[in-house]
């Protein structure tokens, strides 16, 4: 039986063809798309329709394509992506992507279990192999033959390696699945790594982010949905469109720190009178995510809005970039007192010594040059 | 290997032992000369050595450093004289009243202190690369500048104009990724910091000295240092 | 080995002042900018910095880590002879030890007496200009590099005493102040003694001058040499010990009195209780106490401006005194030049330079540039307190044919006495 088209689908739930042609739009403007997408998913040139509007070319993709399933594995996670995703607060983009696609396999969302879910997604598997997206969230535990991170007795990287084979692409969400995340942290027992610094061989999408903002990877979807590619992506494998600038680019605190207004302490009068936080530690130069301007909650805030200085928690081993609440070009280790005693008096010992060695240079020659008058 | 772990490392170890290697380097190098041994001076003095020094370091801060209209004889270069007075104000203004770098002061020393408006810093670094590739250039057609000029010269200027070009590209967010160029200036700020022990950059700490023995032998003769 | 001899000097001289300085040197070359051999020549070699290269290597070779490590991976090289002999004419013919340079120093280096450490070192060697030498030999068995013997001082005070008819008294036991000229004055300018004691007769000093003690000028000083410098320096003291006087005045000799009153101290055992002023200060002092009255106005005619000496204002200390007399002497006509006082441009003369025939179109060149500081102001009249300044003005405005009067200002002094 040929499966329907999401809008067939979509008709049938009851959208009127004007609903439609809005939602088309509102992808559109969530994708950031002025010009047509340039590479394909097989890294080959995109051959689009010319002369189609974005929206025109969205509204074709969606009556003829037909949803997208989707196996999303859950590894060294704490599924605070899924819950993201599931709370987002855009159903009008969000909830109506993913209605589109067909989640196959997804651990905490299923309401089978066991042996039952494997099998579901084997059979996934088989029946969708090269057209399924994988969505990866959380680390991958390659060491000690993967003992740390096992489900159903297979390890983390059998599980993501099989998975990973049939996909026609992969995303990972989060900071775990795409860098590494807080289980890569010094000092790392685990030897966590993010899924491209194991899949080499199928498109990888990082959306990092703890979590990963839920638009963000609704967004990334949309693009794969619509156009069957990936989006630009950076050279750490981050959609552009998003991670483009960052944080302290958009920021809205951003005229105080041009100013020179800071933020001393979370409870003076710069921090009432909402000035930048980058003394108290915020991350936002380094940090590139689409926090600050596409926010959080449906756009009510974000983080830095909020009055909490930028953690970086989108960047690669934030966690390790120093102390939160430490400016950011604080150097990350600084010599004991002890130590920089000891190298005072180091110095000054190994000075005291050149020091003889030349006076007694300077006797020696003391009688000579009058010698030989 | 990537960017963010260089940054660690620059930041973190590198740093740590560059620190280090400059505090024990710069007590070797302050010692070393200490302990030389000084002459007593015994000429009874006409005008008065504390005061002369005095002047002679108030001179140096105030008419900072060699406005070229203070001096006659700065009138015959005066470029090369702003470009020197600029790139020190430049340097200070960049390291002390930035408010990054004053960040890092407040780690190393436990308090801090008002920065200036980032826009102004700014602007000081803009000046002081511009005084740099000056100065940079006066050392290559100057004559006694290439008299005087070896391998030495050339790697002092290098090893300063690289921390301060990276940090400028990397607040305006310039060609590279962020990471890279703050690595880059961390390393090459490890650099400098192990460099400066080793070479003439160390002239701020022999300025004290210079100053005050210039300022005292005016002084004792009761002429303006 | 003369490059050994000099290295081991610069080691033995070598102690925190020296090298707190070099340490301290950022090799700008801001200091070419003060040199008056460099701006009238544009040889790069004349910049001071390069005088003391020298040193500068012998410190970082023979005392600094980094030195040694420069000198075992070939960036640095041993110090030849054939360097010693090219820096030696730099250093003797080609420095006046004006001291300018450490006036733009952003530093504040003493450059001079640097400079004066690597002489040192170069006539510990001897290595130094044959003319200079001969003077210095002379001084040595004759007590005078201009061949003043004991024969020769007497008859040519005589002769003053008679000329101009002034008392010059001679070795008198018990008073307070020895005068002792210096040999430029007594063979050229012997109009200058017999105006210093028409001033000091006129002011009612009780003063002496001394067949011992006949000779200010001290040629082991420009030479750098220690041994001689203090040979030199003990004929003074020893002649103001023999007739316990109080106070040495040096008369109008810049080097003599940089030697003897703010060298002597920190090289030998200057006797005590003898205060050594120069005769400008003294001067000065009469003319503050009123010990001698001066006709207002008496050289008032054409621009007169004054030259300051390096070693008797900039590094004597005596800048004020001569524009008191001055603005007594000439009151409308006194016009200073610029730059003057402390960073006034030496004159090219000094340091022994006049000494060395071979230095003679550096020096004639170095003169251009006070030259033009005297044409800028129209100077008439150009007054100094030093004879060797002078000796080198009326060289150079015979040299270049300039409608200057060269005047000593105590000689103007004499002249504007009022009984």
């Amino acid at each position: 039986m040929p499966e329907k088209t999401i809008y067939e689908e979509m008709k049938q739930k009851g959208v009127t063809r004007r609903d439609f042609l809005k939602f088309c739009g509102a992808i559109v403007g969530a994708l950031g798309l002025t010009r047509l997408p340039t590479i394909s998913a097989d890294g080959a040139a995109y051959k689009g329709a010319k002369g189609f509007q974005p929206a025109q070319l969205v509204a074709q993709a969606l009556s003829t394509k037909q949803r997208v399933p989707v196996i999303w594995l859950e590894l060294q996670d704490c599924a605070g992506c899924s819950e993201a995703l599931t709370r987002s607060q855009s159903p009008t983009l969000g909830n109506l992507v993913l209605s589109q696609i067909t989640v196959e396999y997804h651990e905490t969302l299923s309401a089978a279990a066991g042996f039952q879910v494997e099998e579901a997604k084997q059979a996934a598997m088989q029946k969708y192999a090269g057209q399924y997206v994988l969505v990866v969230e959380g680390s991958i535990s390659p060491i000690d033959d993967g003992v740390y991170c096992t489900i159903g007795g297979r390890s983390s990287l059998d599980i993501l390696k099989e998975a990973a084979a049939g996909a026609a692409a992969i995303i990972a969400t989060g900071n775990c699945a795409a860098f590494g995340g807080l289980p890569k942290a010094k000092p790392n027992p685990t030897g966590a790594v993010g899924v491209w610094d194991l899949i080499t061989d199928k498109p990888v999408i990082n959306i990092p982010g703890c979590p990963a903002i839920p638009e963000v990877f609704t967004g990334v979807l949309a693009h794969f949905l619509v156009f069957g590619t990936l989006p630009a992506l950076d050279s750490l494998h981050r959609p552009v469109a998003f991670y483009g600038n960052t944080v302290h680019d958009r920021c809205l605190r951003r005229p105080f720190y041009e100013a020179g207004k800071f933020a001393e302490s979370f409870d003076d009068e710069g921090a009432r009178q909402g000035w930048c936080l980058y003394k108290l530690g915020c991350k936002g130069p380094t940090t590139y995510n689409a926090c600050a301007s596409m926010k959080w909650c449906g756009g009510l805030s974000f983080p830095v809005q909020s009055g909490h200085p930028c953690l970086g928690c989108s960047e690669p081993d934030f966690w390790d970039g120093g102390g939160f609440y430490q400016g950011q070009s604080a150097p990350l280790d600084k010599p004991t007192v002890l130590a920089a005693g000891a190298a005072l008096a180091g110095g000054a010992v190994v000075g005291v010594g050149a020091a003889a060695l030349n006076h007694a240079q300077k006797k020696s020659h003391k009688q000579e040059p009058k010698a030989k008058e | 290997m990537n960017w963010t772990d260089v940054l660690a490392f620059a930041r973190g170890p590198l740093f740590q032992v560059a620190l280090l290697v400059f505090i024990a380097g710069m007590a070797y190098r302050l010692v070393r000369v200490i302990f030389l041994g000084w002459q007593v001076d015994k000429v009874p003095a006409r005008g008065s050595k504390v005061g002369g020094a005095a002047i002679s370091f108030l001179k140096g801060i105030l008419i900072w450093p060699f406005v070229p209209w203070v001096k006659n004889t700065f009138k015959k270069n005066p470029v090369i004289y702003l470009a020197g007075g600029l790139f020190h104000l430049g340097l200070f203004v960049v390291l002390v009243l930035g408010t990054a770098h004053m960040l890092v002061w407040k780690s190393l020393l436990g308090f801090g202190w008002k920065t200036l408006p980032l826009p102004i810093v700014d602007w000081m670094a803009a000046v002081t690369i511009v005084a740099m590739i000056t100065l940079f250039i006066n050392r290559l057609i100057n004559p006694v500048l290439k008299l005087i000029t070896g391998p030495a010269e050339w790697a002092n200027l290098a090893i300063v104009f690289v921390p301060m070009v990276t940090g400028y590209m990397m607040t305006h967010h310039l060609w590279f990724r962020y990471e890279a160029l703050f690595s880059l200036h961390m390393l090459a700020v490890d650099v400098l910091l192990i460099w400066i022990p080793l070479s003439r950059i160390s002239h701020f700490m022999f300025y004290f000295f210079s100053k005050a023995i210039h300022g005292a032998d005016f002084g004792k003769r009761a002429v303006e240092p | 080995m003369e490059s050994q001899i000099v290295l081991d000097t610069f080691i033995k001289e070598t102690g925190g002042y020296v090298a707190s300085q070099l340490e301290a040197c950022t090799r700008c070359g801001m200091c070419a900018e003060a040199c008056h051999f460099y701006q009238a020549t544009g040889n790069p070699e004349y910049a001071p910095v390069w005088k003391i290269e020298l040193l500068k290597r012998a410190y970082e070779q023979r005392f600094t880590l980094v030195g040694k490590a420069k000198l075992l991976l070939g960036i640095d090289k041993s110090i030849t002879d054939t360097d010693i002999a090219d820096f030696s004419k730099i250093v003797y013919e080609a420095c006046t030890m004006c001291n300018k340079c450490s006036m733009v120093c952003p530093m504040g280096i003493q450059l001079g007496p640097l400079i004066h450490e690597v002489r040192s070192g170069f006539s510990e060697a001897g290595v130094v200009p044959a003319d200079l030498m001969a003077a210095v030999e002379k001084q040595v068995e004759e007590g005078s590099p201009l061949g003043v013997t004991d024969d020769v001082y007497e008859s040519r005070l005589e002769w003053v005493a008679d000329e101009w008819e002034v008392e010059l008294p001679m070795d008198v036991k018990g008073a307070d102040t020895l005068v002792i000229f210096s040999s430029i004055e007594i063979m050229k300018f012997p109009e200058n003694i017999a105006a210093i004691a028409k001033i000091l007769n006129a002011a009612g000093e009780n003063w002496t001058l001394s067949k011992k003690a006949r000779e200010v000028v001290n040629f082991g000083f420009y030479e750098g040499n220690e041994e001689r410098t203090i040979m030199f320096l003990q004929r003074v003291f020893d002649g103001a010990i023999e007739l316990g006087v109080k106070k040495i005045v040096v008369t109008e000799c810049g080097h003599a009195y940089d030697a003897l009153r703010w060298t002597s101290y920190n090289l030998m055992d200057v006797p005590k209780g003898i205060e050594i002023t120069h005769i400008v200060g003294l001067i000065g002092d009469y003319l503050r106490t009123g010990k001698i009255k001066l006709k207002e106005g008496a050289f008032n005619d054409g621009v007169v401006t004054f030259h300051d000496a390096c070693k008797i204002q900039r590094r004597g200390g005596h800048i004020k005194e001569p524009r008191e007399i001055l603005h007594v002497l000439s009151p409308d006509a006194f016009k200073e030049m610029s730059p003057s006082h402390e960073e006034s441009i030496c004159c090219g003369g000094g340091g022994g330079v006049i000494a060395i025939k071979e230095a003679d179109p550096i020096r004639y060149a170095a003169f251009g540039l006070k030259i033009d500081q005297m044409e800028k102001i129209g100077a008439t009249t150009v007054v100094m307190s030093c004879s060797n300044c002078r000796l080198q003005f009326t060289d150079c405005v015979q040299h270049f044919n300039l409608d200057v009067k060269v005047a000593g200002l105590s000689q103007m002094v004499a002249d504007a006495l009022v009984e």
